[in-house]
């Protein structure tokens, strides 16, 4: 039964992936008007459409096995062993249209292993989306700080991502530093975060170094109500949320305002924000920025970004310098060309019908743009 | 006010230890009251690079479980009496340290010397955790290759969440003829991606293998090597004076090139 669960996943999933694979994978190296060669998203994108053709090139060669009868002496004299067989079939299902794979895989083939394998190293690749709570979250309301914690169940509580945590949020408290006003409240939005009173007391002194202070504490915890009641902070009691209802919203959300940083975003640091992010400074190389809406970087883009990852493939890429390891948006993604270009200007990368294109920035504009979306 | 400086770098083999073991030498010269403290518990090499393997007899291990005074287990080295060395224990691992253990102790050396030099080890695991943790300043080593510069930058993120504000570049082993080739980054080109002071460049010297070897710093020999210069200009920054850095951009200068450019000179 849980196999058959699984082969229907994946054939929703190979479904999704070849509805994916034409809008990337119908590219041509069209020259750009600009002097950067469009980016051939090739690369990465064949990377999704191999994988989908495998899982199905798979579960097909389970079905001609199946089917295959001892005597059956034309197929075994033709296909002598499975492997030209698969080989076969994998040419043959890069051939035709994908439903017809899909349609044609028998369902009496569930039990096989192969599938639930399959199943497995398909699951990664469509893990794209941002999940908006898992990073620290700093926002302002009405006169007040509010310092977003992520919760429980989204980053597992121990000592070591208490330390991510910290880090995260003292490497956003530097990056917003010149617009804060001294003296501002703060309050801790800790949801289900268990902090005991030597946290608390950390986390207010790391805030008074930057003239902030720490005035209430939100929480669904009773311990961390009576720890933060115990250090003097005003405690406001929230309920639980319930990690059942959370799983089933799939209602659309407006996007949160922009993420402001001024900062550089070195090698391992992870930026996600379901909003759009501005980057004053540079993205290096091994730095990833995942945003819902559109990555802007008034600096040098080195690194990774991921613009849309919710889905919206309006979203664009802004750089000054555009020099990335790898662009995303929405479902789409390319790499830079092996050369550099020699000069740089401020470009945009954009979605069009052959995937991920860039532009001079000065040449790119929405009405532009637009027209190149209406185009078939 | 101690300056408590930890030298790091992220990958291994970059030079991290040489630059301690050669600055802390240099700063003793100087006339500085200077510790160096090994933070590589398990891996330790400092006391062979400063040739005082053979005098440690208590370790900071031995030190913190209470079997010994903090002034025992200070080695003094024979040749330059401003300068002892704290080692770390051979037959542990990093965990057998905390960060606060080692807040603790560089905090007592901070009472009686001017220089706490912090040797960190490579990686970004405990041991680097535990050398980063009672520092106020950080010098970052890093070779021109990209690896090197890479982890660099995620060490530089990492002091930088710590609260390490004041942070220097010190770019090791460069070539200054392979730069010229195109064939290695250049000091801007490190500079660029990693964005934090430079002060200093120290050039590839196979006389850096030898002294290492010999358990005898570089800047102790009597013969000049621009190796050692770059050390004592260090220091020199590190005092707060405005040293010009070293033109190694220029071809060894010897009797041909000399001609060569008196040459040239003329024709142009």
């Amino acid at each position: 039964m849980n196999a058959l669960l699984h082969i229907a996943e994946l054939k929703t999933k190979s479904k999704n992936l070849s509805s994916l694979v034409p809008t990337a994978h119908s590219l041509l190296p069209t020259p750009l008007s600009f002097g950067w060669y469009c980016m051939t998203p090739d690369y990465a994108i064949s990377d999704f459409n191999s994988d989908a053709s495998n899982a199905e090139s798979i579960s097909n060669f389970s079905n001609v096995e199946a089917n295959s009868t001892p005597g059956d002496a034309e197929s075994n004299s033709v296909i002598p062993n499975p492997e030209v067989d698969s080989v076969l079939v994998y040419l043959k299902s890069n051939s035709e249209p994908t439903e017809d794979e899909a349609n044609s895989t028998p369902s009496k083939d569930v039990e096989s292993n192969t599938v639930a394998d399959v199943d497995f190293t398909v699951l990664p690749l469509l893990d794209s989306t941002v999940n908006n709570n898992i990073q620290v979250q700093w926002k302002s309301e009405s006169e007040r700080l509010l310092l977003i914690l992520p919760t429980e169940s989204q980053v597992p509580p121990s000592e070591v991502s208490w330390s991510e945590i910290w880090q995260q949020m003292k490497l956003r408290l530097k990056a917003g530093d010149r617009f804060r006003l001294p003296n501002t409240p703060v309050h801790l939005v800790a949801r289900d975060r268990l902090l005991d009173t030597r946290q608390l007391q950390e986390l207010a002194e790391s805030l008074n170094d930057v003239e902030l202070q720490l005035k209430s504490v939100s929480t669904s915890r009773r311990q961390t109500a009576i720890a933060a009641v115990s250090s003097g902070y005003s405690v406001e009691q929230t309920q639980p949320e319930s990690t059942l209802n959370l799983a089933s919203v799939t209602a659309p959300q407006p996007l949160a305002d922009a993420l402001y940083l001024q900062m550089t975003v070195r090698s391992g640091l992870e930026i996600r924000h379901p909003g759009s992010v501005i980057i004053l400074g540079d993205l290096n190389p091994g730095g990833i920025v995942v945003a819902d809406g559109d990555i802007l970087v008034w600096g040098r883009l080195r690194g990774i970004a991921h613009a849309g990852a919710g889905g919206n493939r309006e979203c664009l890429i802004m750089a000054v310098q555009m020099e990335p390891t790898q662009l995303r948006i929405a479902d789409a993604v390319a790499r830079a060309p092996e050369k550099s270009p020699m000069q740089f200007l401020p470009e945009v990368a954009h979605i069009t019908p052959e995937g991920i294109r860039i532009s001079k920035a000065s040449d790119f504009s929405r009405s532009q743009l637009s027209r190149i979306n209406q185009e078939p | 006010m101690t300056r408590i400086i930890v030298t790091t770098s992220g990958k291994g083999g970059v030079g991290k230890t040489t630059v301690s073991a050669n600055l802390g030498m240099t700063l003793a010269k100087m006339g500085r009251q200077v510790a160096l403290v090994d933070a590589d518990f398990g891996l330790r090499n400092l006391d062979l690079l400063l040739g005082l393997e053979n005098r440690i007899v208590y370790t900071a291990v031995e030190v913190l479980a209470r079997e010994c005074r903090l002034e025992q287990a200070l080695v003094k080295d024979k040749r330059q009496p401003n300068l002892v060395l704290l080692p770390a224990a051979q037959n542990r691992t990093k965990d057998a340290v905390t960060p606060d253990q080692m807040k603790l102790l560089v905090n007592a050396l901070a009472q009686k010397y001017q220089y706490v030099l912090i040797d960190s080890p490579a990686g970004i695991e405990m041991g680097f955790k535990n050398a980063i943790a009672p520092a106020k300043e950080a010098l970052i080593v890093t070779t021109p290759e990209i690896a090197s510069v890479r982890d660099a930058d995620r060490v530089v993120g990492l002091l930088e969440a710590q609260g390490i504000k004041r942070i220097h570049l010190i770019i090791n082993r460069i070539r200054p003829a392979m730069v010229r080739a195109n064939d290695m980054m250049s000091v801007q080109d490190v500079q660029e991606l990693l964005a934090i002071p430079l002060i200093g460049v120290i050039p590839d010297d196979e006389r850096v293998i030898v002294s290492t070897n010999r358990g005898e710093p570089l800047v102790l020999s009597e013969t000049p090597s621009i190796a050692a210069t770059a050390f004592e200009n260090i220091a020199r920054r590190l005092e707060g004076e405005t040293v010009e850095f070293l033109s190694l951009d220029s071809p060894q200068d010897n009797i041909f090139t000399r001609l060569r450019r008196l040459l040239w000179t003329k024709i142009v």
